[in-house]
């Protein structure tokens, strides 16, 4: 084999592209999750593939800063390959959105390149379809976007899932009195489920035992808005709960009321161990897990601070799905094929094949020459 | 018919047979029958694969097996987030830096030269002391580095020490103890959790100590 031949069998790792029928499963898919978008009042945004990466670094914390793409331009200036929609919309939007504009309601559907490990399976080029709600606060704000998701997800032919439902900012009303590296720790720890690793960083941190004890069994509570209930209760009698996380234990309470009264609560549950793996997350956040699947296929929140960082000032919500994942993980993917093979026209010239199939594609069907 | 049992990676090796006997205790009974890599137990509890001990945190990483018996040692150099469930009281370990005997008394010099299969641990484990470190990564046999004048230190986990003994080497220092985890890949736990905390609960305590040197590098900032 030359070395021609080798170098083009190779492909770089975690790249991916679909072809034909696959291809047009997901342009079908895509199509059909815009049109519910569209039908909520979202419009579509397109962001930049690249971006100064000066822009966003504050955003990137350790392991986030080794998956993404930089490169220099012809000026020498470092620029970072989309890695996050949510960042590169703030950006724009800072830019573009006035007062009077709000509230905007958003939809993309794009691609984000992060890199994964190299004996990863998953790609590194992510398609992804998500909303934005920009400048309306608030729970009615929280339960529009997480609707929306919903509604997208049950309109497709998916596996059984359910949306995990909880809030980073209980975590930081809870942890508000202990260091920022320790915040950081604890929270790390809240989302890894680890509970007693939890209990001792607590206790080091001058939590008394029972409070220690009673925010580990809050933290880890995955459950139904009864369940929440229950929790909230013991913690406000035994005094646990300051003022700033009941408020926010209030809050997530009325989102789960609302589903209930909604009839909607069945697909979701309340698991205070989400708490936004993204550090601009601000309040509410959920992640949709899905039999079968080997991670989230659908995740978002409230980053009511994010587009201060980039000039303009309006509270957001907002949620992704990972398009390529719920594409494979359909039960039925033969109702986004082709609908039926095109006709071949025949003629014994080309110009009598042309206008027959303009006939036959005037007709609605598909056909070629 | 399509199987409800939970999915489980089962380490080929030493933690196989304690692992199958704390089950039995608990009244789960799983056994492969010759060469064979899947089994599932009578209850349909459990659908068990055996794997490689090095390759189990792959299966569990990509969802192929939900749930994993694994020691620290393989978790921390694989590098991927895992819910830790539960620690075995079985399995324990130790990871160790050891020498030959005749350099046991010297100090340790400011800087290292260690042959280890646990590169990231060992990496790891220096950098954060302030200690530089260079390491020489090795598959097996890792007692002959010292001999043969590869380097003269080298990290492994050690059980009883006959091995380090019958080649004239001795544990220098203890970095860490090693246990045996029950750990989940956590997008299946989330969405199997109340079948995932029964069986938690069945195979024994809940608290979970979890060593805090970076084995699974933070998601979250």
């Amino acid at each position: 084999m030359t070395k021609r031949a080798r170098s083009l069998l190779q492909i770089p790792q975690g790249t991916e592209g679909f072809y034909l029928e696959e291809a047009y499963r997901h342009r079908k898919l895509t199509a059909q999750i815009e049109h519910t978008m569209y039908n909520w009042g979202y419009l579509p945004v397109q962001t930049p593939v690249f971006d100064f990466f000066d822009v966003y670094e504050p955003f990137f914390t350790g392991s986030d800063e080794r998956r993404i793409y930089r490169l220099i331009d012809r000026e020498g200036d470092l620029l970072l390959l989309r890695s996050d929609i949510t960042l590169f919309l703030a950006r724009q939007m800072g830019m573009v959105l006035t007062d009077e504009d709000l509230p905007t309601r958003v939809c993309y559907f794009d691609t984000i390149l992060r890199h994964q490990d190299a004996e990863d399976i998953s790609k590194n080029e992510f398609f992804q379809a998500g909303a934005e709600l920009i400048g309306l606060p608030g729970v009615d704000g929280d339960l529009e976007i997480i609707l929306l998701m919903q509604e997208v997800l049950s309109q497709l032919p998916l596996p059984a899932h359910r949306c995990h439902i909880g809030s980073r900012a209980i975590a930081d009303a809870a942890l508000s009195s202990l260091p920022a590296a320790e915040q950081t720790r604890a929270r790390r720890l809240i989302a890894m489920r680890d509970r007693a690793g939890l209990k001792r960083s607590l206790r080091a941190g001058s939590f008394e035992v029972r409070r220690a004890d009673y925010l580990c069994d809050l933290f880890g509570l995955i459950g139904e808005r009864n369940d929440l209930e229950r929790v909230r209760a013991a913690g406000a009698k035994q005094s646990f709960i300051d003022e700033p996380t009941e408020r926010e234990l209030e809050r997530l309470s009325l989102i789960f009321w609302q589903l209930g009264e909604l009839g909607l609560a069945e697909g979701t549950r309340v698991d205070l161990s989400e708490i936004g793996a993204q550090p601009y997350y601000t309040g509410t956040v959920f992640q949709v897990y899905m039999d079968g699947q080997d991670s989230s296929v659908a995740s978002g929140g409230r980053y009511d601070k994010l587009l201060d960082a980039f000039g303009f000032s309006a509270p957001s919500v907002g949620f992704s799905t990972m398009l390529r994942r719920i594409e494979n993980a359909l039960t039925e993917p033969s109702i986004y094929n082709p609908s039926r093979e095109p006709e071949t026209v025949s003629g014994q010239t080309f110009v009598d094949r042309y206008r027959s199939a303009t006939a036959i594609r005037a007709s609605g069907r598909s056909a070629i020459l | 018919m399509i199987s409800n049992a939970l999915t489980i990676a089962l380490p080929k090796g030493r933690l196989l047979d304690r692992f199958q006997e704390h089950l039995a205790a608990c009244g789960i009974r799983i056994a492969f029958e010759d060469r064979k890599l899947i089994a599932e137990d009578d209850s349909n509890t459990l659908r068990a694969f055996l794997v490689k001990n090095t390759d189990l945190p792959v299966y569990v990483h990509h969802g192929i097996a939900g749930l994993g018996v694994c020691g620290r040692d393989v978790l921390y150099e694989s590098g991927y987030d895992f819910f830790r469930l539960l620690k075995f009281t079985f399995g324990s370990t130790r990871m160790c830096l050891a020498t030959k005997r005749e350099q046991a008394d010297r100090a340790v010099p400011g800087h290292l030269t260690v042959a280890t299969k646990y590169t990231r641990f060992a990496r790891d484990y220096f950098q954060t002391r302030g200690i530089p470190v260079e390491i020489i990564r090795l598959n097996g046999s890792v007692e002959l580095a010292p001999l043969l004048g590869l380097a003269p230190y080298i990290v492994d986990l050690v059980e009883t020490g006959s091995t380090l003994k019958a080649n004239n080497l001795t544990v220098v220092e203890e970095l860490e103890k090693i246990g045996v985890y029950l750990i989940a890949n956590p997008a299946y736990y989330k969405f199997n959790y109340r079948r995932v905390d029964t069986l938690v609960s069945l195979l024994g305590q809940r608290d979970v100590e979890i060593e805090d040197t970076g084995a699974t590098v933070g998601k979250i900032d």
